[in-house]
């Protein structure tokens, strides 16, 4: 007899205890999963490295009590999910888009994520979003600028960061400004580009901005990535005379184009390249001052601080952790992170569809964002964010800085870039 | 206009085919000595990156000092991985050597990514810098540097191999190992020895071409593939013909570059290759 | 091999209760990632078989099987987009387009022995993957993207479910085996064995050593190309780095070598050992980005190459070639 009675009171015990968890409020949620899919081996490794260490940098401002005016930093956890935690999963797409469709289908299905991020490369993007589509959860990309991805429409696609096709056009839109404030003379432009997606939609966009607003194109130039030497094509670009150079590079082959530059004393009256290789750390690092004056399109830089000075106020964090400073990529990794975990926040929920619902709905001011948009609305029937915008830097003395547009421009262009032997 | 230009590709070309050639010539060696193709000669030169770009962002070491340590270490490197690996699968079949090269490829390669990290580096200052100016046409210093290097290193295995004791040695056990072996030359130390120099030019033509280009744990494939190439149409084995081959690779992908669409370049190096290949499959220098 | 010893009505036995495996495996593991890992086994299993028709029965190393593959996937998905033809009959046309393209790459090279062989396959691999990163009809280095589809067998997609992908792949492999022992029972096995084994000696006897190549790369380019196909409708996106890769023709001879090159079964047995292992790889420690994985991968394969050089077959096995 005394046995069962014991068993009652151990009975009544544990049910008591445990029907207390949710009262006891905060800890009791289970943290809300979402899974971030970057190369983390391969060639671009270094750079998805820069990003993870953004998200998870994000994350812990999400997770934890930061002061600054960033959704969610000053509360802990989510508020409208009992202050639930994000935990984010890390996979690796080596650069190969099967592999990151497989990644994409095996964080939802078995690691049970809410919602997925990812993957710099756009050739990844496009599989791992057709396997989240498919599986009806939200997929948010920061950082892959191909125009196609948002062209096809998908339901569950966000994309946040702004992409190549109105960047160019930025491009010619700044030619123009140079010209009539700056009183230089700009006819001609050369187009180098990469030959896989990335050099070739640039080229595309580049090519029909040049047309629209009356610059030659004298030359375009295309190339692999892994030449060993690039000599050729920079005979090609002097002999061609074009006033600027516009390249569409990654990090091996940009150093490569820079040094062959010096090697070749060949220098045009500007470098106009569209970031990828250009504003990578690697690119600063190895080139020291050979790098210089390069001119790239940018949707960041650490000299909006002078506007913003959060973005010092989180850079300092980051470089305190990982021994370097954000740059383009991390900062949209980094505000990516932010805006899927607020969306989720606001949808009080991890149902993928209140999700959805939540991200069409959403709207982010551009004052609780380290970046220079004007904040984050996405489009009704596209998904691409319309209030993103880019900028222009130049590399001067081991920093980026923002030249244009002129309002929000830290320091003055140094047009056109000195001779080689004038440094 | 035109003819400084067609100039400077040419020459660019013949700089780097130097450096192409050095990095042939070893593989030439070991495959030419034991008939065994080994794909992680790539990543022996990548091997020689990094240690002279250690020796110089750790101590300050210039390349060109670092360089007979990056070839002894590599030597020796080259030794182990005969005696570890290699030695072992003598007689197997021609795949299970590929397998073999290829998977200690990949180790390599990854190996240097978890220590080194995938970042891209460069060395900046070395003692040489700068480039000559031969009237518009300039030939970059830290190159020319580098080219002497590979020329003076590539005809210094050309007479070890041609004009020594232990280089006719070499040559014979590359003609008939077992004729070799009743001569009494100790057949397994050749090899031993052929690892070792094959090893060791790549790691010196590693150290040469740090100075002017970037580095990364894939690096040796880029160069690796050359090689092959550079092997191939030189013939089997053939040191001159690697050497010769290197430079005209060089050059191919200079002219091919200048003339057509530089993102095509390398199909005119495959295809003078298979060229080679299906009408003169001894190579370009070699006897039949 | 224990088939051997089991006799033929034995292995009848092996076999069907190896197919019935197969064909249960989906309704005991419902989620999609291990689904995904069996369709990926049966996919390389597929192709290391169709190698080794050409590699291990012939002798004849090929380093640029990914050609094959290039071919089928752009055939399958150029026929979708370009003139919204049903992937099936792109697959068939890919199959004919490759085994074309054997026969091109096949009727010079076979001139060429041993190590000069498989150099030249690889180059002609790296031509192609050059050629249509810069053949802008098929996209060029954008790629192809296959429009997204709702549930459907005349066009092959399906979203919510992989059962179809399962089984079509597994039809692939067993397909790609009753090929290889339709050829190793046959004369024409025999011939190619006898080329293998001493290329003059056959000729003597009045084989038509070239002849049985010819068909050897012939059939393994179709087999692959239709392999290609599958993945395109798998993947929905293709592009050249995606599917002419070389380490794509490396990894299916390593899939042979590891299980054994030139038996029936080898291929399929290095598959099932390798890929499950390089996913799990990749997803326990992958994650980290350290390229841990990628090292324990090649200390693995030096390590089989140096102590079981015949492959895994070989322990199984006293004497006899591989």
């Amino acid at each position: 007899m005394k046995k069962t009675w014991r068993m009652v009171y151990v009975t009544v015990g544990v049910f008591l205890w445990f029907s207390a968890f949710p009262a006891a409020g905060a800890w009791a949620a289970d943290p809300v999963r979402i899974g971030a899919i970057y190369p983390l081996t391969g060639p671009a490794a270094s750079t998805g490295a820069e990003m993870t260490d953004a998200i998870t940098l994000a994350v812990d401002i999400i997770n934890g009590k930061y002061d600054l005016d960033l959704p969610l930093a000053r509360t802990e956890g989510l508020p409208n999910l009992k202050g639930a935690t994000i935990k984010v999963i890390f996979a690796d797409h080596q650069g190969k888009p099967d592999i990151g469709q497989a990644e994409a289908e095996r964080m939802i299905t078995t690691e049970k994520v809410a919602a997925l991020m990812g993957c710099y490369y756009s050739s990844v993007t496009t599989t791992a979003s057709i396997a989240a589509e498919r599986h009806k959860i939200p997929f948010l990309n920061p950082e892959s600028t191909d125009p196609k991805l948002t062209e096809r429409g998908f339901r569950y696609f966000f994309r946040t960061t702004p992409f190549d096709d109105p960047f160019a056009e930025n491009f010619f839109q700044f030619l123009d400004d140079m010209k009539k404030k700056k009183k230089v003379k700009i006819d001609s432009v050369a187009i180098v580009h990469e030959n896989t997606s990335f050099g070739m939609g640039v080229l595309v966009s580049e090519k029909k901005y040049a047309e629209k607003y009356g610059y030659k194109v004298v030359a375009e130039i295309m190339y692999a990535e892994k030449a060993t030497s690039l000599v050729s094509e920079v005979q090609k670009l002097r002999a061609s005379g074009a006033d600027v150079v516009m390249p569409a590079s990654y990090t091996a082959d940009a150093i490569l184009y820079m040094k062959t530059f010096k090697d070749l004393r060949y220098m045009p009256q500007a470098i106009l390249a569209m970031d990828a290789g250009y504003i990578a750390e690697d690119y600063r690092k190895t080139l020291g001052k050979d790098g210089e004056y390069v001119l790239s399109r940018e949707v960041w830089a650490l000299d909006l601080a002078k506007k913003k000075p959060m973005i010092a106020t989180v850079n300092e964090i980051y470089k305190k952790r990982f021994g370097r400073d954000m740059n383009g990529n991390s900062a949209r990794s980094f505000t990516g992170m932010m805006v899927l975990a607020d969306a989720i926040n606001r949808a009080g929920s991890t149902d993928s569809e209140k999700i959805r619902e939540a991200l069409e709905k959403y709207t982010l001011s551009g004052d609780n964002m380290i970046m220079p948009w004007e904040g984050v609305a996405f489009d009704a029937k596209t998904h691409q964010n319309t209030k993103g915008r880019g900028i222009i830097v130049q590399l001067i003395d081991g920093q980026f800085h923002t030249v244009w547009p002129f309002e929000l421009a830290s320091r003055d262009v140094i047009w056109p870039i000195p001779a080689w032997d004038k440094r | 206009m035109f003819l400084p230009e067609l100039a400077q590709s040419l020459l660019s070309g013949v700089l780097m085919g130097l450096i192409f050639a050095l990095v042939a010539v070893g593989l030439t060696l070991i495959w030419g000595i034991m008939d065994i193709v080994n794909f992680a000669h790539g990543d022996f030169l990548m091997t020689g990156m990094y240690l002279s770009f250690w020796m110089y962002s750790l101590w300050g070491i210039d390349p060109l000092l670092s360089l007979p340590v990056s070839g002894i270490f590599l030597f020796f490197l080259g030794v182990v991985v005969y005696q570890l690996i290699i030695r072992r699968i003598l007689g197997a079949p021609m795949l299970i050597q590929i397998f073999a090269t290829f998977g200690l490829m990949i180790l390599m390669r990854y190996v240097a990514f978890y220590f080194f990290t995938p970042n891209y580096r460069t060395i900046q200052h070395t003692f040489l810098s700068g480039s000559i100016d031969l009237g518009g046409i300039y030939l970059p210093v830290p190159q020319l540097a580098a080219a002497a290097g590979a020329f003076l290193t590539t005809g210094a295995v050309y007479v070890l191999i041609h004009r020594t004791r232990i280089g006719g040695a070499l040559q014979a056990t590359a003609e008939d190992r077992e004729a070799a072996a009743l001569m009494g030359i100790d057949t397994d130390r050749m090899f031993t020895l052929a690892w070792g120099i094959g090893a060791a030019t790549a790691g010196i033509a590693g150290s040469l071409l740090s100075i002017f280009f970037y580095i990364f744990p894939e690096v040796g494939g880029i160069f690796g593939l050359i090689a092959f190439v550079a092997v191939t149409l030189g013939g089997f084995g053939n040191v001159a013909g690697a050497f010769v081959a290197g430079i005209l690779i060089g050059v191919i992908e200079a002219l091919a570059g200048h003339f057509y669409d530089p993102a095509l370049k390398t199909v005119f190096v495959y295809a003078l290759f298979l060229g080679v290949l299906f009408f003169r499959p001894q190579g370009l220098l070699g006897v039949k | 091999m224990k088939a051997a010893v089991l006799g033929k009505r034995g292995r009848y036995a092996l076999h069907g209760a190896m197919l019935a495996a197969a064909v249960a495996y989906p309704f005991v593991f419902r989620k999609p990632f291990p689904q995904d890992l069996a369709i990926k086994i049966f996919l390389f299993g597929g192709l290391a078989s169709a190698w080794n028709v050409l590699g291990g029965f012939t002798g004849q190393v090929s380093l640029g099987n990914a050609i094959f593959f290039g071919v089928g996937a752009y055939a399958t998905a150029v026929v979708q987009t370009h003139w919204g033809w049903t992937p099936w009959v792109g697959m068939v046309l890919g199959m004919g387009v490759a085994c074309g393209v054997a026969f091109v790459i096949g009727y010079p090279c076979f001139r060429l022995k041993g190590h000069y062989f498989a150099m030249a396959t690889l180059a002609i691999g790296e031509v192609f993957s050059t050629l249509f990163m810069n053949w802008q009809w098929v996209g060029g280095a954008v790629g192809v993207y296959i429009p997204l589809r709702d549930d459907t067998w005349k066009y092959f997609q399906f979203g919510t479910t992989k059962l179809p992908y399962y089984y079509v792949t597994l039809a692939f492999l067993v397909l790609a085996l009753l090929i290889s022992e339709g050829i190793l029972r046959s004369r024409m096995g025999y011939y190619f064995r006898a080329i293998r084994e001493d290329q003059d000696a056959a000729r003597s006897l009045g084989v038509s050593a070239r002849g049985y190549k010819l068909s050897a790369i012939g059939i393994s380019a179709m087999i692959t190309s239709l392999g290609g196909g599958l993945y395109a409708q798998y993947v929905l996106f293709i592009d050249p780095p995606s599917v002419f890769p070389m380490m794509l023709s490396i990894q299916v001879v390593l899939l042979a070598v590891l299980g054994g090159v030139g038996t029936l079964w080898g291929p399929v047995l290095g598959t099932v050992i390798l890929i499950p292992l390089s996913e799990f790889t990749r997803i326990y420690i992958g994650g980290t980005g350290s390229g841990l994985d990628l090292i324990a991968y090649g200390f693995l394969i030096v390590l089989v190459s140096v102590v079981q050089p015949r492959g895994i077959l070989g322990f199984f096995r006293k004497g006899g070639n591989a």
